[in-house]
């Protein structure tokens, strides 16, 4: 899979997931800081991470990524 | 920037800085949620449900709204000024918020969120560089990781925290390094009717802490009496220095209360000398807090019952006590109590005696204390309480109750609350214990509305008023300066410069207290039986021996001590012996020699001392000395430099300062001699930071205007 693919799909699950309109997301766009997720959304985010992409990621390490970007370089090495 | 900055005259722009915390119109906060239960929702509601007198802002990326409020995506997009910017966003964002503040031109924060030095290393450097990114920008940061801050002014009513509720205005400030505290504290002091001026939770302290804080409760005009929890301290001369101005200087000097937990000494495990190992204690804490002012509390309800009496009551005038209880045994533990404390029962004058005769019945008590017996209603406490006011040889009342059938206590509370209004230019301090718990509770409730301190026990009402007189005391003391003697700093510093870290030798020891002009009797290093033998014909018997060695500290203990030596014929034995003695213990070439010296006279022995404390700095220790020092501990401690009331304070203070007065008709010791070395080892601890232990043990001290000599000394170097 692509990098740019999975920064795509990781933007969509973010925007179903944070209730934001996908076009505003950009690769530094920080989930909490400008993203406005809340402690329990950005557990349910590495939930739905881990079921888009079939994987299964160390939580506190995936919990301490920042940046939608961080997310999807995170995510390739599940892969 | 649009805070009201209160004009008071000699406030450093540091602490005018705080005006922002505390008296802001504009408040942004950053990282707001809908989910009521977690503190980024809830610390917003307390603002708005506070009546909060400005305006605020939530900040919350992707939300309209919160709690009915619009909300912004960044705090730059807020169109208005904020003074106040409240961080509730988890600790990894922070520094990016804070970044936007100073962009936005906010000059303080308060942090809230945990992550920070609390979680270990990473937190630890997150925490650099938020303090870091505030103090370029010149911004006041409270926190991080805090409950927040409360001011109750009217014109302010500001709740920037997560506690449950927004406590009474009152008269009292208080500050926390625990932000668990300070809600058990708020819900303590609700239930007692305790009001606060201000509510600050300290959290990490990466910015303002309590010295900050105790400036600025200074020149609060709503604070008179400041409360701290403290559990660390990094500026230790400081909070000594600020906390000594607060508690003396101004129209209004305030009292300043605290509790000191979790304190350890480091380094202490390191501590060799009897200075250290006594220092190593809290003891250096307990001196730190009398040196500075601080009355010092051992738990919250200790706090709380001399923080209510110094708050509502004038300052007693002395320590004369009048009771007046319905109850001979709560009286008689009240009297125990009070004496036990400190106090002194007052002895009323004939007047009064006349007045109590004809208001009480014939069975009750009229000395103090005085029993209206138990079948007595609010008249009778009415009377005794008018004639004890009245009476010039009284300085504090303690009006004890307990509920009995005839009881009529809210009708006695409320006359209590009436004689106490009549009485109030008196300038007489009144406390009350309404005994009990169910019953009481109507009374007590008038009681604390009428802000009239109340303890369910006599003995904590005296206890506070022991310390309300301790703080008169304070005031009252004698306000001297530094003494600086003109010492060959030049022949210390030549022996100091050069020798490496560890002990110095004796014979260098003595060379620096002679520089400093410390009394020593006459003395010379020797190498021979011979040369000994001449030094002591020279300098005259009796004479007493002392090996130097830097392999021998304890000199006692390896038989490098002998006393007492008459003539040339013992001198050369003993010599002889303790050589042969040493030579199986250490080599040849670790013995620098035997120092001759004049035998002391005899005197009372006592210890002085010199430790470096990890907060503090030099700390001083004075005591009884000789080998039992430690085993007695009656020592006391003060911080580096001391003034010339305070060298007196120092040996006034010990449990043992009557056998330096003279016992069974002893002629006093010469406590100036013992001053002056005190004040000399100041100024030597003050010019040699390297100096990290010094016992004099013992200094001999002799009668009054006979002075006193060094006896023993060991100086430890450590850069």
């Amino acid at each position: 899979m692509s990098q740019k693919e999975i920064l795509d799909r990781v933007k969509a699950v973010t925007a179903r997931v944070l209730g934001v309109d996908a076009g505003t997301i950009n690769d530094n766009s920080n989930f909490i800081f400008d993203l406005g997720a809340e402690s329990s959304q950005s557990i349910e985010l590495v939930a739905a991470f881990e079921e888009e992409f079939s994987i299964e990621m160390e939580e506190d390490a995936a919990l301490a990524v920042q940046t939608v970007g961080d997310a999807a370089t995170f995510i390739a090495k599940y892969l | 920037m649009t805070v009201k900055h209160i004009q008071t005259p000699g406030r450093s722009t540091a602490i005018a800085g705080l005006d922002a915390i505390f008296q802001p119109q504009s408040i942004a906060v950053l990282g707001v949620t809908n989910t009521p239960g977690t503190v980024p929702h809830d610390i917003f509601v307390n603002l708005l449900s506070a009546k909060f007198q400005g305006v605020v802002y939530p900040v919350a990326p992707r939300k309209r709204h919160i709690a009915g409020v619009r909300a912004y995506d960044y705090v730059l997009d807020i169109p208005d000024p904020v003074d106040l910017a409240i961080l509730v966003f988890p600790g990894a964002v922070c520094e990016q918020a804070l970044k936007q503040c100073i962009e936005k031109g906010i000059k303080a924060a308060i942090i809230i969120s945990a992550g920070f030095r609390e979680i270990g290393p990473t937190g630890v450097e997150r925490e650099k560089r938020v303090r870091a990114i505030a103090s370029e920008a010149g911004m006041r940061l409270i926190g991080p990781n805090c409950l927040g801050v409360i001011n109750t002014e009217p014109h302010v009513l500001l709740n920037a925290s997560f506690a449950r509720a927004m406590p009474a205005a009152g008269n009292i400030g208080f500050l926390s390094q625990s932000g668990a505290l300070c809600t058990a504290v708020l819900d303590y002091a609700q239930g007692k009717g305790i009001g606060f001026s201000k509510f600050v939770s300290l959290g990490n302290k990466a910015d303002v802490d309590e010295v900050d804080m105790l400036e600025y409760l200074a020149t609060d005009p709503r604070t008179s009496v400041i409360l701290m929890y403290l559990e660390s301290m990094s500026r230790g001369k400081e909070l000594i220095e600020v906390a000594r101005r607060v508690t003396s200087e101004g129209d209004h000097p305030k009292p300043v209360l605290a509790i000191k937990g979790g304190r350890t000494a480091a380094g202490a495990a390191a501590a060799q000398s009897h200075t250290g190992a006594l220092a190593a204690s809290d003891v250096v804490c307990n001196a730190v807090f009398e040196q500075a002012g601080i009355i010092r509390s051992s738990s919250l309800e200790e706090l709380f019952n001399s923080a209510q009496l110094l708050a509502y009551q004038p300052l007693p005038r002395g320590r004369r006590l009048a009771i007046v209880t319905n109850a001979g045994g709560p009286g008689v533990m009240a009297t125990d109590a009070a004496i036990e404390q400190g106090l002194e029962m007052a002895r009323f004058s004939p007047e009064t005696a006349v007045k109590l005769k004809k208001a009480l019945p014939a069975a009750a008590n009229m000395k103090n204390p005085i029993d209206v017996i138990g079948d007595a209603r609010d008249d009778r406490y009415v009377a005794a309480m008018e004639a004890v006011f009245n009476d010039e040889g009284v300085d504090q009342v303690l009006v004890i109750l307990t509920p009995q059938s005839m009881t009529n206590i809210t009708a006695i509370a409320k006359a209590v609350c009436e004689v106490h209004d009549r009485f109030r230019s008196s300038g007489k301090t009144l406390a009350c214990s309404f005994m009990g718990a169910k019953d009481v509770a109507q009374g007590i409730h008038i009681l604390q509305q009428h802000l009239i301190p109340h303890y369910i026990l006599p003995e904590w009402a005296t206890d506070a008023m022991t310390k309300a007189v301790h703080f008169r005391h304070w005031l009252n003391r004698d306000r001297t300066g530094f003494k600086e003697y003109r010492m060959d700093m030049a022949t210390a510093d030549a022996v100091i410069t050069k020798a490496p870290d560890g002990y110095l030798t004796e014979a260098d020891a003595l060379k620096v207290l002679k520089a400093y002009g410390f009394p020593l009797v006459d003395y010379k290093l020797t190498q021979t039986a011979d040369e000994a033998v001449a030094v002591a014909e020279k300098i005259g018997y009796p004479v007493v021996l002392r090996v130097v060695s830097p392999k021998i500290v304890h000199k006692f203990e390896m038989k490098g001590v002998v006393l007492d030596l008459q003539d040339a014929k013992q001198l050369r034995e003993a010599y002889i012996r303790m050589r042969e003695n040493l030579l199986k213990h250490v080599s040849a070439e670790d013995i620098q020699g035997i120092l001759v010296r004049q035998m002391i006279p005899a005197g009372k022995e006592v210890i002085l001392g010199i430790n470096r404390d990890p907060v503090f700095g030099h700390v001083i220790m004075f005591g009884l000395g000789g080998i039992y020092v430690e085993a007695f501990k009656d020592v006391t401690f003060r911080v580096v430099p001391i003034r010339e009331a305070t060298a007196r304070s120092m040996v006034n203070s010990l449990r043992a300062s009557g056998v330096l007065r003279g016992l069974r008709g002893e002629k006093p010791s010469d406590v100036g001699a013992i001053e002056d070395a005190l004040k000399r080892l100041s100024q030597l601890a003050q010019d040699f930071p390297r100096i990290a232990e010094l016992d004099i043990n013992p200094l001999i001290v002799h009668p009054a205007g006979e002075g006193c000599h060094v006896a023993d000394v060991r100086i430890r170097l450590q850069s």
